[in-house]
């Protein structure tokens, strides 16, 4: 009789504390460990309050595919956001439903955990915050959340990750938002050529990756700096200008001059899988961004120093252009593209 | 015992009579209609399309002659103020109920009816233009009707990549050779009050006296706002002119709207908050 009251008193306890996702603790669905690469920036803030687990990533992965997102369940998150071209796509502008064409290139998504600004404007702070903004955006899945909610709910496969995950079956907005994210942040690149030649893993760069790499020091660096390969600086480099009138770059978020045509300085890593380049997909190639630097960007008033104190453009040999792209190369992550 | 229950019993019944006593003569609360008049100066706005001959024509400061098309803007977060100085917010946490789209081509939407406000005298009246940062979230689970209202196809009052409202949509044609206009404003704030990380704010709180005091008593009164959009560009604060282009300094549409340009608009129409706590807003008359 004793056991069985203590029994009953444990199991009262435990639901008793099923209510709060946050303060949920379930030892059926744990936190992930995730294996932070050495080097790497500090991780976002955000992070610690949405810490993946196993369930919470499972569902976030499913969600991440789920076409029902849109208006007429033809669009998902992976529709744009393709693995084997590190989450981007191919389209120089993302393509929604209806064949709807969007404002910028698809952006990819790795080390995402690692970031502080997301999207090519840095609008967005929290990666929970962001998945809403294809949900409702006309050129994307033009749909709601709770439409979306509404198609899902009596899903049984849904039922029984979203129970997992959270203790029960309800499925809300914050749960969804919270779940892709998780997914999102389990999305680590650092297993490229480049990543094992720094670690001493036996490889080792060939002549010309090894001079693309000094040339990268040399004239790359100082934007596309750290480990993920870009200092997460916002800089207009006088690339062809979107006409859109709706575009400003981080301008439109920050109100400031300074920040007009703006750009999110873009990660290099598995950049080889991620063409076309630039803001809205101007440049089909790596080797036409190069010639382009080479020949001279466009002036404006806000130009970035890197540029505007060197003529306008990054002077390069044809034998520089061609060893950086060798070097970019190794930058490229078959683990992660799913190879 | 028994001559306590019988005190009991007359007190229930005495209780139903005084709960009751407040008649149509004398309501402890009634409603406030708000009426908007949207005007270039004192003219009453007509939209129109580029070639309208109907459309209202304003010239700005700077010369240029502009008519609109499309005139919309959010009002939120009101406030009555007594005589003695007591404020009385009306809904002022849920949009769904003290939120809306005042909306140029829907005369209905002109009028904006404030249901149950307390009997008693009041003297001013303050207002939110566009909606503060805590509350513009797109939360459709907690404002489904105003999220419906504002999502609305011929409404598009929605900043999507913002995951905010537009506070302010003005669409229409300026210059003699009708080259479009296309101003929108809202905010961009990340953060928590006083702790903005990055961003604008374009909500503006908009104070107004009352021509007359309205009494909300046995009669529902009705307090006359004019919107002279003659503001948005001849304003307080800034005189802009018109430019189109891509470049940095045009301004006449979105492009830079979202941007720089955008706070001139803002501090126009809303004021800034300072200097200017009316904006293009004021009381024309008070019916009682």
């Amino acid at each position: 009789m004793k056991k069985i009251i203590v029994f009953l008193s444990v199991i009262s306890l435990l639901t008793s504390c099923n209510n709060d996702d946050s303060e949920m603790i379930s030892i059926d669905n744990p936190e992930i460990t995730l294996h932070i690469p050495s080097e790497f920036p500090e991780v976002n803030s955000f992070v610690s309050l949405n810490k993946p687990t196993k369930y919470g990533v499972e569902l976030g992965e499913k969600l991440f595919s789920e076409k029902r997102f849109s208006a007429d369940n033809t669009i998902s998150c992976s529709s744009c956001h393709i693995q084997s071209n590190a989450f981007a796509d191919h389209n120089p502008q993302a393509i929604g439903i209806e064949g709807r064409i969007g404002l910028r290139n698809a952006p990819s998504l790795q080390n995402l955990m690692f970031m502080k600004f997301y999207n090519w404007d840095g609008s967005k702070l929290q990666l929970e915050t962001q998945p809403l903004v294809p949900i409702i955006t006309h050129e994307e899945m033009d749909s709601s959340i709770l439409e979306v909610i509404e198609k899902i709910k009596d899903d049984p496969a849904y039922k029984d990750l979203f129970q997992k995950t959270f203790g029960d079956e309800s499925i809300t907005p914050e749960r969804i938002y919270k779940s892709i994210a998780q997914f999102e942040y389990t999305l680590i690149s650092a297993n490229s050529k480049y990543d094992k030649v720094k670690r001493n893993e036996g490889e080792s760069f060939t002549t010309s990756e090894a001079k693309g790499y000094e040339t990268f020091q040399q004239k790359c660096a100082s934007c596309h700096g750290t480990e993920l390969f870009t200092d997460q600086s916002f800089r207009n480099i006088g690339f062809p200008v979107n006409t859109n009138t709706n575009e400003a770059g981080r301008g439109r978020v920050t109100g400031l001059a300074s920040d007009y045509m703006g750009f999110r300085v873009p990660t290099l890593r598995n950049i080889e899988y991620t063409a076309p380049y630039g803001s809205f997909g101007q440049f089909s190639t790596l080797k036409s961004v190069l010639d382009y630097f080479d020949n001279g960007v466009l002036e404006a008033d806000n130009l970035d120093p890197v540029f505007k104190n060197n003529g306008n453009k990054i002077p390069l040999t044809e034998e520089e252009k061609s060893n950086l792209i060798s070097f970019m190369k190794t930058l490229t992550d078959n683990h992660f593209l799913g190879n | 015992m028994q001559n306590f229950k019988k005190y009991l019993l007359f007190s229930v019944a005495m209780l139903a009579f005084v709960s009751c006593s407040s008649d149509d003569d004398n309501p402890v609360a009634n409603n406030v209609t708000l009426e908007f008049n949207n005007t270039f100066k004192n003219t009453t706005i007509v939209l129109g399309n580029a070639a309208s001959t109907s459309a209202t024509a304003n010239t700005s400061a700077a010369g240029q002659v502009h008519h609109f098309s499309e005139l919309k803007y959010v009002i939120s977060n009101i406030r009555l103020i007594k005589d003695n100085g007591d404020e009385v917010p009306y809904n002022i946490n849920d949009l769904d109920k003290g939120a809306t789209v005042i909306d140029q081509a829907k005369t209905a939407s002109l009028s904006y009816v404030l249901s149950n406000i307390p009997s008693a005298t009041y003297k001013q009246i303050k207002f939110g233009l566009g909606i503060k940062p805590e509350q513009n979230t797109l939360d459709q689970v907690r404002f489904p009707n105003f999220y419906a209202a504002a999502g609305a196809n011929d409404t598009e009052m929605m900043w999507e990549w913002g995951s905010g409202y537009r506070f302010t949509k003005v669409e229409g044609f300026y210059d003699t050779d009708n080259k479009a206009m296309s101003i929108h404003t809202g905010s961009t704030v990340e953060g928590t009050e006083g702790a903005y990380t990055q961003g604008v704010n374009a909500y503006r709180d908009i104070t107004l006296n009352l021509s007359t005091n309205a009494i909300v008593g046995s009669k529902a009164p009705k307090i006359k706002i004019a919107a002279d959009f003659d503001k948005l560009l001849s304003g307080k604060i800034n005189t802009i002119t018109l430019s189109t282009g891509t470049g940095m300094n045009d301004n006449a549409t979105p492009n830079v709207h979202t941007a720089a340009q955008m706070v001139k608009f803002v501090d126009n129409l809303g004021g800034n908050g300072s200097s200017d706590i009316s904006g293009m807003f004021s009381v024309t008359a008070v019916e009682n």
